[in-house]
């Protein structure tokens, strides 16, 4: 669809009376509230950009919930999923929650706690959306240094206890001044005003890490 | 009725020899006078046209002669004046034609001449009248054969005219030549004829007349010398019924009262034969027939038969008539016939005799042999005894009679013997009444009764009263089944009740109708009872293997019921909001509330299924509507479907009520929906989906369970206890499932469809009244 600027609550169950009740529910709460029959329904009405979260039934027809939890998760959507079940097994709930679920609600579950799960997964999409948006920031940055300052920069981040202007000079066998040189140049491009805050910000948005 | 053999013997060779003859004979006769009669008329034809030719063959010349004298005359070769030389020429035509009896000519002014044969003095006479200037004058001129004159006289006295004549008036009249009717001549007194013809001169004014007389007994004498039959007559008739010819010539003249002379008329004859014969054809109408006519009629006790032929001419109008007794022509045939019919009759009498004897002589074996093989029947004679000289067709039937009769001794001693003795309850008991005409003591014993007591009473009075007694102890009619086979409850003499299995074989005679029926029975009460235990220990079974369904069921059907938990939960949480912050309206409220109660509703109907499904039931029987029941059923199936992804579509409506335990239907259904799903989850595949149907069939409802599962192994007899495929299965399902159906009369097979799915299929019959029916129809067949 279109990326919605509010977050929204995403309510897929194959239950009618269930998407109804969950939905007014929520809605009656002030949510915003989208709701599917069927994980395929979702995934042909929801791009991996839509923020807000994921209310799942577990055991569905068709695709079911722990299916389209792993397609999620391979296709890079970012939602948090809270599970819904009839019948939480424990097997099928460490799996859900190792594959990032914020929760495994077994119905019929008390409204707060339902709550609670929702507003802490909205705050985690919010929170993890910001650090995507800041990591790509850095990135798009780190890409406008030149070859020889993302190689010093890599050196500072990797070894920043022995990343003295010396160390890095004799390492790439250049003059300390280039070093220094290309040192301001790397935190004026990247926007940090120290070494340290370069190594958290390449570090939080995982600059370095190999996809 | 069966007819002797020597009966249809005598019967065929006496029979058909007297039928032969009495055809042969009958035939010839009949022939035979047939052939005759037309013979004797066509003799009778041929006399009539016989005469007929005679008689014109002798008038002929006298109208020649006429005829010549007239040209004579018209020609002037002899001038009619000249009377000397006209009666030269008539005498010449006198002499050369024997049967005229004279010629003349009389002319206009009453001249005349006349030549005639005579008995005077010469043999011919002529008479010459002549007129001149007004006297007459008569000349008669006796003459011999050479025309000499032997004598000659005047007759003044005479006063002849020939002009008033008949012959000359007609004559002139005609102006041409005619035939007089006969009459008698007056001078010779015999019968006679005249021919006449006119004679005109050049300026065809008649002249005169010439004429001829004929006399006519010349064929009389042809007729009396004529061969009709034995002793048959021809006669001619004239058109008014005068006889002018018979062969007995005395018969045919009359004297008048004035002494002269006439014909006899037909009906005054002396002839009898002639006059019955004819004596009714007394005028020209009935003279001038055209064509034969043939008859018979009896006379003085014989039988005759005649003939009248057509009239001869217009100007001989003459009827020839001819009859001879029959008996000339048939007498001596009917003799010889009457002889052959008298040997005919003799010969079937002795080949009839001989027939007969014939007949006793073939026959006497086989009455020696009946009468032989009857005396063996009675036991009178052993059928060992040698056989009397028979023939050899008899020889082979006494060999296989005597074989019979051996084995039918033996198998009668052999059947009183198993009866008597059998280890089984025999009984006879005749037809309708159901009367026990016969016990062993084995029968007897089981109900307790001796044979004594046993034998007043009939089957009904054994049988117990809720039971059915075999149709054949009913109205049996049209009915042609041999044996009954049912298990029934049979009453003892001390009130006791046993469980038999009974066989009834009835006994028919050739028409078909029912005599007597044996009966044999075996006391089954043990097995009954152990049947009902097994049957008890079944449903015991069935009751727990559908709590170990339940069991099964436990995770899936909380899940079940928790959604409608869920979806109260989350409408009351919203209404209760709605009531905190004061917000929404009173119909949202109202909405919200009335979906909480119907999710109640949807738990409520879960565990209502539910306890329909664990209820420990006594296996009544009752109708119930089966739409209901497999609504309930997918309810709780449902969860456990979703849960191994599973899609469950129905086809089921209008489907009728049917009879019998809900709940054990109900674990049917539930056991092959729960093999359906496993079979589904175990062999994977895309579809994975589940086709329910029902539909009504005939005396009930037939339901499909088919699965896109992988199907089974066909060398499993799926059915059978204890066999599965399932790791943790008991192999129990299918097999209470089976028991379950077929305790209810239905059927349970499986099958794959058409495109390779496994496909379970069961049937429950219909309403009780049909079931009832059914039953009632099952006995009375």
């Amino acid at each position: 669809m279109n990326s919605v600027p509010e977050p929204c609550v995403f309510i897929v169950d194959d239950d009618d009376d269930i998407r109804t009740s969950l939905s007014r529910a929520l809605r009656t709460r002030g949510y915003l509230t989208e709701t599917f029959s069927s994980a395929t329904d979702f995934l042909d009405a929801c791009g991996p950009d839509q923020s807000g979260c994921l209310i799942l039934d577990y055991g569905m027809p068709g695709m079911s919930g722990l299916e389209l939890q792993e397609l999620l998760v391979t296709r890079g959507y970012s939602l948090p999923v809270i599970f819904i079940t009839g019948h939480g097994g424990v097997p099928e709930s460490v799996r859900a929650m190792k594959l990032g679920a914020i929760d495994f609600l077994e119905k019929p579950f008390r409204q707060e706690v339902l709550i609670k799960q929702i507003d802490a997964a909205l705050e985690l999409d919010a929170q993890g959306r910001r650090g995507r948006d800041r990591a790509r920031n850095a990135k798009e940055r780190f890409e406008k240094l030149t070859d020889r300052e993302k190689e010093i920069a890599e050196i500072l981040v990797s070894n920043p206890s022995s990343a003295s202007s010396k160390d890095v000079a004799r390492h790439l066998d250049i003059s300390p001044r280039t070093v220094d040189h290309h040192r301001a140049r790397i935190l004026e491009k990247l926007r940090v005003n120290s070494v340290a805050e370069l190594v958290d910000l390449c570090i939080s948005t995982k600059l370095f890490e190999k996809p | 009725m069966r007819i002797s053999l020597g009966m249809v013997l005598a019967l065929c060779l006496a029979g058909l020899q007297f039928i032969a003859v009495t055809i042969v004979v009958f035939s010839s006769f009949l022939t035979s006078e047939k052939v005759l009669l037309t013979h004797a008329r066509d003799l009778l034809s041929d006399v009539g046209t016989n005469t007929i030719e005679h008689s014109k063959g002798f008038l002929k010349p006298a109208r020649g002669a006429a005829e010549l004298a007239t040209r004579l005359a018209e020609s002037e070769v002899i001038s009619s004046d000249n009377f000397e030389q006209l009666e030269k020429l008539l005498f010449q035509q006198l002499q050369i034609s024997p049967q005229f009896a004279g010629v003349f000519y009389g002319d206009q002014t009453g001249n005349f001449v006349y030549v005639m044969r005579s008995g005077g003095p010469g043999p011919f006479r002529s008479k010459m009248i002549m007129w001149k200037e007004g006297d007459r004058f008569t000349d008669l001129i006796w003459r011999d054969n050479s025309y000499s004159i032997v004598e000659q006289r005047n007759d003044p006295s005479d006063t002849y005219d020939p002009r008033s004549r008949p012959w000359y008036q007609t004559a002139s009249d005609q102006q041409g030549s005619i035939w007089t009717d006969p009459y008698i001549f007056f001078t010779s007194q015999t019968p006679g004829i005249t021919a006449a013809s006119p004679v005109f001169d050049t300026l065809g004014n008649l002249r005169g007349v010439v004429g001829v007389d004929i006399e006519i007994d010349a064929i009389s004498e042809f007729l009396s010398r004529l061969n009709v039959g034995k002793s048959g007559s021809a006669l001619i008739l004239n058109r008014n019924g005068d006889v002018i010819a018979h062969p007995n010539q005395e018969l045919i003249r009359t004297r008048n009262a004035d002494g002269t002379f006439r014909f006899v008329n037909i009906s005054e004859i002396g002839d009898p034969v002639a006059r019955a014969a004819f004596g009714h054809l007394k005028n020209a109408t009935d003279l001038s027939v055209d064509r034969e006519i043939s008859s018979r009629f009896d006379y003085g006790g014989s039988t005759y038969v005649s003939t009248v032929m057509p009239v001869i001419s217009e100007e001989l109008p003459w009827t020839i008539a001819v009859y001879a007794p029959e008996a000339d022509f048939t007498g001596q045939i009917k003799a010889n016939r009457t002889q052959n019919v008298w040997i005919a009759a003799t010969i079937a009498l002795i080949s009839g005799i001989f027939g007969l004897v014939l007949a006793n002589y073939i026959h006497k074996p086989v009455r020696a042999f009946a009468v032989r093989s009857s005396l063996v029947s009675q036991g009178e004679v052993s059928a060992s005894e040698p056989l009397p000289n028979t023939y050899r067709e008899l020889e082979r039937a006494n060999k296989t009679l005597v074989q019979a009769i051996a084995e039918r001794k033996k198998s009668e001693a052999e059947f009183g013997r198993t009866f008597d003795l059998a280890s089984r309850g025999m009984a006879q008991m005749q037809a309708k009444t159901g009367q026990i005409t016969r016990v062993n003591a084995r029968f007897a014993d089981m109900l307790g009764y001796t044979d004594a007591e046993i034998l007043k009473l009939t089957a009904h009075d054994i049988s117990h009263p809720d039971d059915p007694v075999a149709a054949f102890f009913f109205e049996d009619r049209g009915n042609t089944r041999s044996e009954y086979l049912h298990e029934k409850r049979l009453l003892r003499k001390d009130g006791g009740v046993i469980w038999v299995s009974e066989n009834v074989i009835v006994i028919r005679d050739d028409a078909g109708t029912p005599l007597h029926a044996v009966v044999t029975v075996d006391d089954i009460t043990e097995r009954k009872a152990s049947e009902r235990k097994i049957q008890q220990l079944n449903w015991d079974l069935s009751h727990s293997s559908r709590v170990n369904a339940m069991g099964q069921m436990a995770t899936s059907l909380a899940h079940e019921l928790n959604q409608p938990l869920l979806a109260i939960t989350q409408n009351m949480d919203s209404a209760l909001f709605l009531l905190k912050e004061n917000a929404g309206d009173i119909a949202d409220l109202e909405t919200i509330l009335q979906e909480t109660d119907n999710q109640a509703h949807r738990a409520g109907d879960i565990i209502k299924a539910l306890r329909g499904f664990v209820k420990k039931d006594g296996a009544e029987k009752a109708e119930f509507d089966f739409e209901e029941l497999l609504e309930q059923t997918l309810q709780l199936m449902r969860s456990e479907a979703k849960e191994h992804g599973v899609h469950i579509t129905t086809a089921a409506s209008g489907v009728d009520p049917v009879y019998g335990s809900r709940v054990q239907i109900a674990q049917v259904l539930v056991n092959l929906l729960r093999n359906a799903i496993e079979a589904i989850a175990e062999g994977g595949g895309d579809a994975r989906q589940i086709t329910l149907s029902a539909s009504n069939i005939d005396n009930g409802v037939m339901i499909d369970v088919v699965d896109t599962g992988p199907g089974f192994d066909p060398t499993n007899d799926l059915f059978e206890q204890f066999e599965t495929t399932k790791e943790d299965g008991m192999g129990l399902g299918l097999s209470i499932c089976r028991t379950i159906v077929e305790s209810h009369g239905g059927k349970l097979w499986y099958q794959t469809d058409e495109n390779g799915h496994s496909r379970f299929c069961f049937t429950i019959p219909a309403l009780v009244p049909k079931r009832a029916q059914e039953k009632l129809d099952e006995f009375s067949a």
